[in-house]
Parts: C-alpha cells; structure tokens; sequence
C-alpha cells in the first residue's frame, strides 16, 4: 500500500514538472551561450574564445540558409533548408568550376546516369568539404591540439590535427582524407590531403581526386556565424586552383539527431524500370 | 512495400486524380527538386493527387515515408508508398514518428516515380482537418548540362 502510494506520488510530481523539463533535447536550451535579456541566444555576440584566446569554433553548425515558405498550390509549404551548393558547389562561382576534359567527360556521364552512381545515393559517409553543403547538421569540437567534427549523416566523424604534424606522404586514400591545421591570425587553415581518386563534390557529379589538395579556411564572424573557405588545388579535375565560400549558421538550443542512411534506402532501386516483380 | 492490413474508410470517397503537363504549368513546377540525391528517379512534371487513409508512417532514414491506401478508378485498393524528407528534417520542423498513424485519412500530393506507379515524392499533404503539414520540397535550380566540349 505504502509503495502505491509513493508510485502515485511520483507520478504526480512528474506530471507537476513544467513543460520545459521534459522537452526533448531536440529543443533543450545549449548551456553556456550568450543570451539577450530575453533569454534568446545572441547571435551577434562577439566569437567566444578558448583558454589561450583563439577562436572557438565548437558548437552545432548548419549551412546559413533561410527557412522560407513557397505556396505552389493552394498550400504554403514550408522550405527545406538546404546549401545550394549542394547541387553544385561552383554555383555562385563566375564562369562556374574550371573542369579539365576528363573531368567534363565523367560529368556528363554521371549526370547521363541521373545521379545513380552517386555515392552519397548509395549512403556512402559525407566525405568533406562536401559535407558542409549536406542537409545535416556538424558538430564541431575543438581542443587545442585536435579538431572532431561530427557530422549526422550516418553519424560520421572527421579528425583535424592541429598538433603540429605533417601532412602524410603518399597516403592510403580515404573519404576525409588526412587532415592538418594552423593558425592565420584568427583563421583556421585546414589543410588536406588523400582523398580517394572517385570522390563527388556536389550531386551534378563534380569530381575531386587523390591529387587534390583541398584548403578549407575556417573564421568565425561573430557568434552566430562561420565562414568557410573552401579551396581546391585539384589539377587532375581543375585546371587551375579554385575557391568558393559557404557561410555557416550556429544552431543553438538543439541536438544531433542520428541519420543512418542505409536503415531504408530505396532510391537506387527506383532507378530501374518497372517489372512485374516491383510491385 | 508494406505488408500492414489496410484499413479503409469505405464512406471517404478516394480518388485519384492525374494532372499533367498542362496543369503542370499553372502549378509552376520546379526544373527538378532534390533531398540526399538527384531524384531522377521522380517525374516533376507527373503530379498525381491521392485521398485515402494511412496504413503506416514508416520512421526510417534517409527518407520517412507515408504509406497510404487508395482506392483507384477501378475500384481496387492501392497501397502508396509517399517519400518524405528524413525524419531528422521532420523532427526539426514539428513531426513526430506519431504524427500521422494507421487509420488517418490524408490527402497528398506528389511527383510520381518514372518507373513505379504507387511511389511518388510528397510535395504537399493535408491530415483529416484539412491542414498541411511540412514536406520538406526544397526548390532550387537544376543541374547545369555539362557540354564534353574543350576544357576552359
């Protein structure tokens, strides 16, 4: 009887708890950021800063793309947040990404195929720097000598070493390749190197190769906001060195959400023609 | 495909409704749309209209999707298989695994896929109430042709 009664007593007490308590971590509040008067996060604070006073960029992180309404029919729709550069990362570009042949004759191959070669269809990891353009969200934690970055497509993660090291010489070519970093001033530099040879940069196919070495500038703005720099030195697939900008958006007062891309993959078969066994 | 018993409002009037390439101009229709791919693999100038009730909101990545029976213009049931953005996306944006569940009777309009006649990319969705809710069609520009001509 006594264990009834303390049972309907906890019951009580947590149906007592206000809302935000038991609010998912989707939305619960980020500790430690800077917040207005009215308790919202203060986007334009000034870039916080570690103990030995360089830029922090730790935090959850997403392509600084507006939320925005479309009304194609009778029904406004509410628009998915996504990078154009997703589509192509040269878009904004003058004159677009310089392809040598090869890599023009292996575009209208891919694009020929209607994306169906395309590794991030086939859930294949966000090799980076394409990952900064992905509809997922990144997880940066930074330590004086070692960057992680989270990122949620199939709960990938990247190692930047700021320790010091040299880049790898001939290196067994990965997704992420090997990457280092330093400081310019208040800039991260982050260089790469050992991306495999059959990598995509972009869903309209374009390429990036073992022989890149691709340059990502990090500076942070203020405290809402992430400059990326991305540079790339590919003359396998450029003819001239490269680069393009991606502003990014802190996300405060949310969580990672793991995506595991291959848990219900159908895309890839949709490609075939119907047969009377589809159906 | 989902193997759930359908369940069918047998006094809810489903229908089907195809609206084509000169509906498609008054809607405005993207070139193409996309998510963690291209999808090619859809028609975005092939809307179908479906009204029929939900046999299962499938909770899984890289795409949920809304399952929903149908009952076609030859009388017969068809389960449609509706992709939607993946449930991170809807998460963010209010959805929950609960919010639509067996028995709710939607309406839904989609891009039909090229090759499938029951799998299509929900552009728009109305629950019983008659409210839409969020799909996540993102509009942006398509794909630049690229020519194999001379390297610039």
């Amino acid at each position: 009887m006594r264990r009834t009664l303390r049972a309907k007593l906890a019951l009580l007490v947590l149906c007592a708890c206000p809302a935000a308590a038991l609010a998912q971590w989707l939305s619960y509040p980020t500790p430690g950021i800077p917040r207005t008067e009215s308790g919202e996060p203060d986007m334009g604070a000034p870039v916080p800063r570690t103990a030995d006073g360089k830029p922090d960029f730790s935090g959850i992180w997403f392509a600084n793309v507006p939320a925005t309404d479309m009304c194609p029919e009778e029904d406004c729709i509410q628009e998915e947040r996504m990078a154009r550069e997703q589509i192509n990362l040269g878009i904004n570009l003058e004159g677009g990404l310089p392809y040598t042949q090869w890599s023009k004759e292996q575009m209208v191959q891919r694009q020929a195929d209607g994306g169906l070669h395309d590794p991030h269809m086939h859930c294949m990891p966000p090799n980076f720097p394409r990952a900064w353009t992905l509809p997922q969200h990144i997880k940066i934690v930074q330590t004086r000598d070692l960057m992680v970055l989270l990122h949620e497509f199939n709960a990938a993660y990247r190692e930047v070493f700021m320790d010091g090291r040299p880049l790898p010489e001939d290196p067994n070519p990965t997704w992420n390749g090997y990457s280092t970093a330093h400081w310019e001033g208040d800039t991260l530099v982050i260089e790469t190197n050992g991306i495999r040879d059959d990598m995509w940069l972009d869903i309209q196919g374009s390429p990036v190769t073992e022989s890149a070495l691709v340059t990502e500038r990090l500076t942070r703005l203020n405290f809402g906001l992430m400059q990326v720099e991305i540079s790339v030195n590919d003359p396998k697939a450029y003819t001239r060195p490269w680069s393009v900008t991606i502003e990014m958006a802190y996300q405060p007062d949310t969580a990672m959400l793991e995506e595991i891309c291959l848990d219900d993959e159908q895309n890839v078969d949709m490609h075939r023609p119907v047969t009377s066994e589809s159906e | 495909m989902t193997t759930t018993s359908p369940k069918i409002d047998r006094t809810f009037t489903s229908r089907i409704a195809l609206l084509l390439a000169a509906a498609s101009a008054a809607i405005a229709l993207p070139a193409v749309a996309f998510a963690h791919h291209s999808q090619s693999e859809f028609d975005f100038r092939s809307i179908v209209t479906v009204e029929g009730t939900v046999t299962e909101l499938s909770w899984k990545s890289p795409h949920a999707r809304l399952y929903v029976d149908a009952v076609n213009e030859a009388g017969q049931v068809e389960n449609w298989n509706f992709e939607l953005p993946s449930p991170t996306t809807l998460m963010r944006r209010g959805w929950t695994r609960k919010s639509l569940q067996p028995g709710d009777v939607v309406t839904v309009t989609a891009a039909r896929a090229k090759h499938f006649p029951t799998i299509a990319y929900a552009r728009s969705i109305r629950n019983a109430d008659g409210e839409p809710m969020f799909t996540g069609v993102t509009e942006v520009e398509a794909p630049q042709p690229v020519s194999s001509g001379s390297p610039e």
